[in-house]
């Protein structure tokens, strides 16, 4: 069997100026809930559009970045080509000859070809 | 104090108030409806550019992957002469800016003054004297990358390479035969840019790229090609005549290895050529070949079985034919000689007697199954197809006077292709010089064309027996190679003028030969217009042949085959 509640004897407040309180109490909190809700909303907006905008502006300087490599890719490329072109010169065989020439080279008269099997025979 | 407003005037600014609310929110509203496409457009003009994406020219390289013509992008000078200031800061501009750009101080200055907002002062400047305009820091210049076609080997292979215009379109050899290829085909690319005219990477952008041009590797050896160009120079130098040209052909497949024309031009600078010089006389222009073809005639003849090499006549000095009398040269008699005597002395009257006992239509055949008077098909721009009149043109003494190369017209490269067919065992190939192409689909190989088998491979070795023996034992004895088989044949022929007789002492001198003669891995013609020392010019023909298989031997690493 269960054993019967214990009342305590409170004191009854005056009904008025419970009701006031009451009403006083719940005033405050939707004010600051909606505070809080309406704080958080922006706050959230504020979060967001930085994020947005700190993504924009990552986004735009890596593709000055970007543009930036590809110019210096393509002067690169451009380098290297003058340099194949360069080097292309340095061995034309009119420009080896001349050079030769210059130097008091001559043809040589023959080429001695040499056979693999003599070489390896005469080992 | 507070005066009091009257409402009637407060009524009426509201009421104006009103008024223009109502007309902005129409404006706004027209602007964002029935005009946001216009003004869309306008602000995206203002931020957008299109840009056309050049394509790349394709670069060419010989067989060994030495580059013959490339593309680079070169600077050219722009001035904006009111960024440079006053008249003094003009003239000091220019003063520094005439010597690097090797002109006068003067000419300069009137470029910079002659009231133009945007000039060029030089397009496509080498690299070294843009870096050094670059130094000098002189405001309101600038530079400006445009494309230039590059020849670092300067005039070699100019024919055989042809070059690029003014406008990007490739001329004349493998840069017109080719331009479709070399090209490719340009991109675009529309972007909107900042006020600093970058790229924005997160606007519009709508690229399609552009599709640069195959790269081609030709046949041609640089060394092969020099040592012609080389040899044909100094045969012309010698013998002070106006033109030649060289053909050397891989007689295994009819790969060209090397294609020199004279007189020459620098495709780099082509506003400076001679007209003239731009004709490559390998393959555009026409000449009677003369002996040279008494190889084809005899080939004919010993492939139909009428004559054998030991086949003998009685040379007296002189043919008749048609009732016409045909010489030897310098009126030279023989007596009894064989055939292959006939290509030993070049004797005209044993090629009477030859082509005699073939016929004219079977000389007639064999003529066009060596590919005479039908363009060889090789991947060159403007190749000349020679001239054979068919028989019912022909009169008795065209019998005779063809079978020694007079009356027929052959190019340069149609002789070499056939005496390729008599060096490689009796099979016509097809000349050509782009080996390899690559482009964004890979690499693509030419292959080898056999057109015909003109003659027997029986035939083709008596013949190449024969043609050495011209050169061991013959008048052409100065094309030998120490160390080497050669075979050959000279060829001096006369030039007919414009009313169809030939002239008095002006030649046309060649050779045409291979080497080594038992296994060919060339064939070379030396043809020289007009030579000075006239019926001589051919002792010059073969040494040019004698210095080119030298070098040619050389150059394909081929090991001698005589003690």
């Amino acid at each position: 069997m269960r054993a019967a509640p214990v009342r305590r004897a409170v004191r009854p407040r005056p009904r008025h100026t419970a009701r006031a309180s009451r009403v006083r109490r719940k005033g405050t909190t939707w004010e600051i809930r909606t505070f809080v809700a309406t704080s958080a909303v922006i706050a959230a907006v504020f979060l967001l559009a930085m994020l947005y905008l700190a993504q924009t502006t990552t986004v735009s300087t890596l593709g000055y970045e970007a543009q930036r490599l590809q110019q210096t890719r393509d002067e690169l490329r451009r380098q290297n080509a003058l340099l194949e072109v360069d080097n292309a010169r340095l061995d034309a065989p009119a420009r080896i000859q001349a050079e030769a020439t210059k130097l008091g080279l001559v043809r040589a008269a023959s080429v001695p070809v040499f056979q693999l099997d003599q070489i390896t025979a005469k080992r | 104090m507070t005066e009091a407003v009257s409402p009637r005037r407060i009524r009426v600014v509201f009421a104006l108030f009103a008024c223009a609310t109502l007309l902005l929110t129409l404006r706004v509203g027209y602007w964002q409806t029935l005009g946001r496409g216009d003004l869309l457009a306008g602000a995206t003009d203002q931020v957008r550019s299109d840009l056309v994406l050049a394509a790349q020219r394709g670069v060419v390289r010989d067989r060994t992957g030495a580059l013959l013509a490339t593309t680079v992008a070169l600077r050219s000078l722009y001035a904006i002469p009111k960024r440079i200031g006053d008249t003094a800061a003009i003239e000091a501009a220019a003063s520094k800016l005439a010597p690097l750009l090797g002109t006068t101080d003067d000419a300069v200055r009137r470029s910079l003054e002659s009231g133009a907002e945007w000039l060029y002062l030089r397009r496509r400047l080498p690299e070294e004297t843009a870096k050094a305009i670059e130094s000098l820091g002189i405001s309101g210049l600038g530079f400006e990358a445009e494309p230039k076609r590059l020849y670092p080997n300067d005039a070699a292979g100019a024919h055989l390479l042809g070059f690029v215009n003014d406008d990007g379109v490739g001329q004349y050899g493998i840069e017109g035969a080719y331009d479709e290829a070399l090209r490719g085909s340009p991109g675009s690319l529309v972007v909107e840019r900042d006020p600093q005219d970058r790229q924005l990477a997160l606007g519009l952008r709508i690229a399609r790229p552009p599709v640069n041009g195959a790269d081609l590797t030709l046949t041609v050896d640089l060394v092969i090609q020099t040592a012609a160009e080389g040899v044909l120079r100094e045969a012309i130098q010698k013998e002070h005549a106006p033109s030649g040209s060289v053909v050397v052909l891989d007689p295994r497949d009819g790969a060209i290895l090397a294609l020199a024309s004279y007189p020459t031009y620098d495709p780099a600078s082509v506003a400076k050529a001679d007209p003239q010089a731009l004709q490559d006389r390998a393959i555009s222009w026409t000449y009677e070949p003369g002996s040279t073809m008494k190889a084809v005639t005899i080939a004919a003849a010993i492939d139909q079985h009428v004559v054998t090499p030991n086949t003998t006549y009685d040379d007296k000095g002189y043919a008749v034919i048609g009732g016409r009398v045909l010489h030897n040269a310098l009126d030279k008699a023989y007596g009894v000689s064989t055939v292959t005597q006939i290509l030993e002395h070049s004797a005209n009257a044993g090629a009477v007697f030859v082509a005699s006992k073939l016929g004219a239509e079977q000389l007639h055949a064999y003529l066009g199954a060596f590919g005479f008077g039908t363009a060889t098909g090789v991947d060159l721009a403007a190749e000349a197809r020679g001239d054979v009149r068919p028989t019912a043109e022909w009169y008795p003494v065209d019998l005779g006077t063809i079978a020694f190369g007079q009356g027929i017209a052959a190019t340069p490269l149609q002789l070499a292709a056939a005496y390729a067919a008599i060096a490689n065992g009796g099979t016509l190939y097809r000349p050509y010089v782009v080996a390899t192409r690559r482009d964004a689909d890979g690499e693509h190989r030419t292959a080898p064309v056999a057109v015909r088998r003109p003659i027997s491979a029986e035939t083709a070795a008596t013949m190449r027996t024969m043609l050495t023996s011209s050169v061991d034992n013959g008048i052409s004895n100065g094309a030998a190679v120490r160390g080497f088989s050669v075979a050959g044949k000279t060829g001096t022929a006369q030039i007919p003028s414009d009313d169809g007789r030939y002239l008095d002492d002006a030649y046309v001198s060649s050779f045409a030969g291979f080497a080594p003669a038992n296994d060919p891995r060339f064939v070379a013609v030396i043809v020289l217009e007009r030579p000075q020392s006239r019926l001589l010019g051919t002792l010059t023909a073969m040494a040019a042949f004698k210095s080119l298989a030298v070098d040619t031997l050389r150059a394909l690493k081929i090991q001698p085959d005589r003690p």
